[in-house]
């Protein structure tokens, strides 16, 4: 579970990305944060894992307080939240399966990780991992060989190789073609039902946070202005967490929201 | 008297350096003020921006001004004490130690030189390893970019640079002093050289490597160290090696002279052979070298060309 109470995020040069923000999540939940870029919603989900600070509030993620972790507690709390990146964040120049046991060096000992000795367990749960987004056949390939798709699922993969109870999705599918995005979205929505993950995504398009989360969570210029079940979302309220109407721009799919 | 004294002083303190003309400021301003003016650029809309005043011309002059002042004292002093004529008068010297080299040359000397030329490539191969070994972690602690204190990597980068001072004879010399003649002190000198360059090398690299997958690791609960294991050093091995390869060919080069100062290997007999003017001797050893680095060159030449 992850609660906000208060939460306030301030940047050293004075930017206010985030104001009074309180909110819960129960684990399991498919949360899609929406809104204008700049409007909070990559804060947001950096604060979960520390990533960046809370400047004021209390954020309680797993029953640990976020604002008192440090060094090796901080270190064993991240272990159980996945993130995954927009620019899927790979290592280029190693091969896929390396990818994906690199998430694993965190519960290693420091010499099998310099000496990259994978215990045969740690090795059948990546590659379980990749059978699970459908790549298990690129395990040898080179990672940057693959297409966006194909990388953004390694990430994926690696992402559940750390057996997180939580994954955060920055923008996950904002640099992919409305297929592959398609693709990767259902993949997060099976691992979120499976495997009673908690997702938290930001989302670039309107259509595709509401096709795939059962929550969303609209903010505009750093305050919650919506907060609830997609099927309440309506052009309405859209236009109160952008600001203004919807464009073609926030649509990955241009017919779906008419329909 | 004193009274006086002091009453004069305070008003000239008070007023009159207010009214005296600053000629210096004045000029100063107007120069600023032209500057301003020449940088700022009118639309025909009337809209106006200033670009930045940039520091660049004013540091080329800088520069320009510095070099021609060490210009005069270094290299036109130099010249005024060295009689350049010595160096032409002197030449027929050379080509007659070369005839010597040509004339006396002796192939049974060979012999004697291959044991310490496999020394002196031991010493730079040994040399090179183990200097490379401690780069890496101490390239670590110097980038800026992973070790986000500035503290450390700016601790670390100036005793890099103090450790770069010296080359690798200098360092034979002291550890000569300190340890004794022998082959262990020229790998010890080679190993700290090769460690100064290649570790100021290697943190340039990282510091420029787009550091995505090694935030997205550490996101995972690794350490830096960790992480910095899995995702940088897969990306900067091919430079590394490369890098590590090149030092080979520097050390290879430069651990032949290391004999000088006692550190074995074939620079020893070149020292003796030169006192006892056994030209024909020292010919054979400069052609075993030179076959020597000309074939380790290109194997790393080689090497380095499948790498990247």
């Amino acid at each position: 579970m992850i609660q906000f109470s208060h939460v306030s995020k301030i940047y050293p040069n004075g930017t206010v990305a985030l104001k009074d923000v309180t909110l819960e999540i129960q684990q399991g939940e498919f949360v899609a944060i929406i809104g204008l870029s700049g409007a909070g919603k990559s804060t947001l989900i950096k604060l979960i894992n520390k990533m960046t600070d809370v400047t004021e509030g209390s954020l309680i993620v797993n029953k640990s307080d976020v604002r008192r972790l440090q060094g090796a507690e901080l270190r064993r709390f991240r272990r159980r939240i996945g993130i995954v990146f927009q620019s899927f964040n790979l290592i280029n120049r190693t091969s896929v399966i390396n990818n994906v046991l690199a998430a694993r060096v965190a519960d290693m000992n420091f010499f099998s990780t310099l000496l990259g000795l994978y215990s045969r367990d740690d090795k059948l749960l990546a590659l379980e991992s990749l059978d699970n987004v459908g790549i298990l056949e690129k395990a040898y390939s080179r990672a940057d060989q693959l297409s966006g798709g194909q990388q953004q699922r390694v990430a994926l993969a690696r992402t559940l190789a750390q057996k997180p109870s939580i994954i955060l999705a920055d923008e996950p599918v904002a640099s992919l073609d409305p297929i592959t995005a398609n693709q990767i979205m259902k993949d997060f929505k099976r691992i979120n039902v499976d495997h009673n993950i908690t997702v938290i995504a930001n989302m670039h398009h309107v259509d595709m946070a509401l096709k795939y989360a059962n929550r969303v969570i609209g903010i505009n210029k750093g305050e919650i202005v919506f907060d609830g079940p997609s099927s309440q979302v309506n052009e309405d309220l859209l236009k109160k967490i952008y600001g203004r109407e919807i464009t073609d721009e926030d649509i990955m799919f241009k017919k779906t929201l008419g329909e | 008297m004193n009274e006086k004294q002091k009453k004069r002083s305070t008003g000239d303190s008070e007023s009159e350096r207010l009214k005296r003309p600053r000629p210096v400021k004045a000029f100063l301003d107007r120069l600023a003020a032209r500057n301003l003016a020449h940088r700022t650029t009118t639309l025909s809309n009337g809209a106006t921006i200033v670009r930045p005043f940039s520091w660049s011309l004013t540091n080329s002059l800088i520069i320009l001004v510095i070099f021609l002042f060490f210009w005069d004292m270094i290299v036109g002093a130099y010249f005024d004490k060295y009689d350049f004529m010595i160096f032409v008068r002197r030449i027929p010297n050379f080509l007659n130690i070369l005839q010597k080299m040509w004339t006396e040359f002796d192939w049974s000397y060979f012999d004697f030189v291959v044991d310490p030329m496999v020394d002196t490539i031991q010493m730079a191969l040994l040399g090179t390893a183990i200097g490379a070994v401690f780069s890496l972690p101490v390239a670590f602690l110097a980038s800026a970019n992973i070790v986000k204190s500035k503290i450390v990597s700016g601790v670390v980068k100036t005793i890099l640079s103090f450790v770069r001072t010296f080359p690798t004879l200098v360092y034979a010399a002291i550890l000569a002093f300190i340890f004794g003649y022998g082959t262990l002190i020229g790998v010890l000198a080679t190993a700290i050289f090769t460690f100064g360059i290649l570790t100021k090398m290697l943190f340039e690299v990282i510091e420029t490597l787009d550091l995505s997958s090694f935030v997205a690791i550490e996101a995972t609960g690794a350490s830096k160290g960790k992480a910095f294991i899995t995702s940088v050093i897969p990306q900067i091995m091919g430079s590394f090696l490369s890098f590590t390869l090149y030092s080979i060919e520097i050390n290879i080069r430069s651990s032949a002279i290391l004999g000088y100062v006692g550190a074995g290997g074939v620079g020893i007999m070149l020292d003796e052979n030169m006192n006892w003017r056994r030209y024909g001797n020292i010919g054979v050893i400069l052609v075993v070298l030179f076959v020597s680095v000309l074939i380790i060159e290109n194997i790393s030449r080689y090497l380095r060309k499948k790498l990247s």
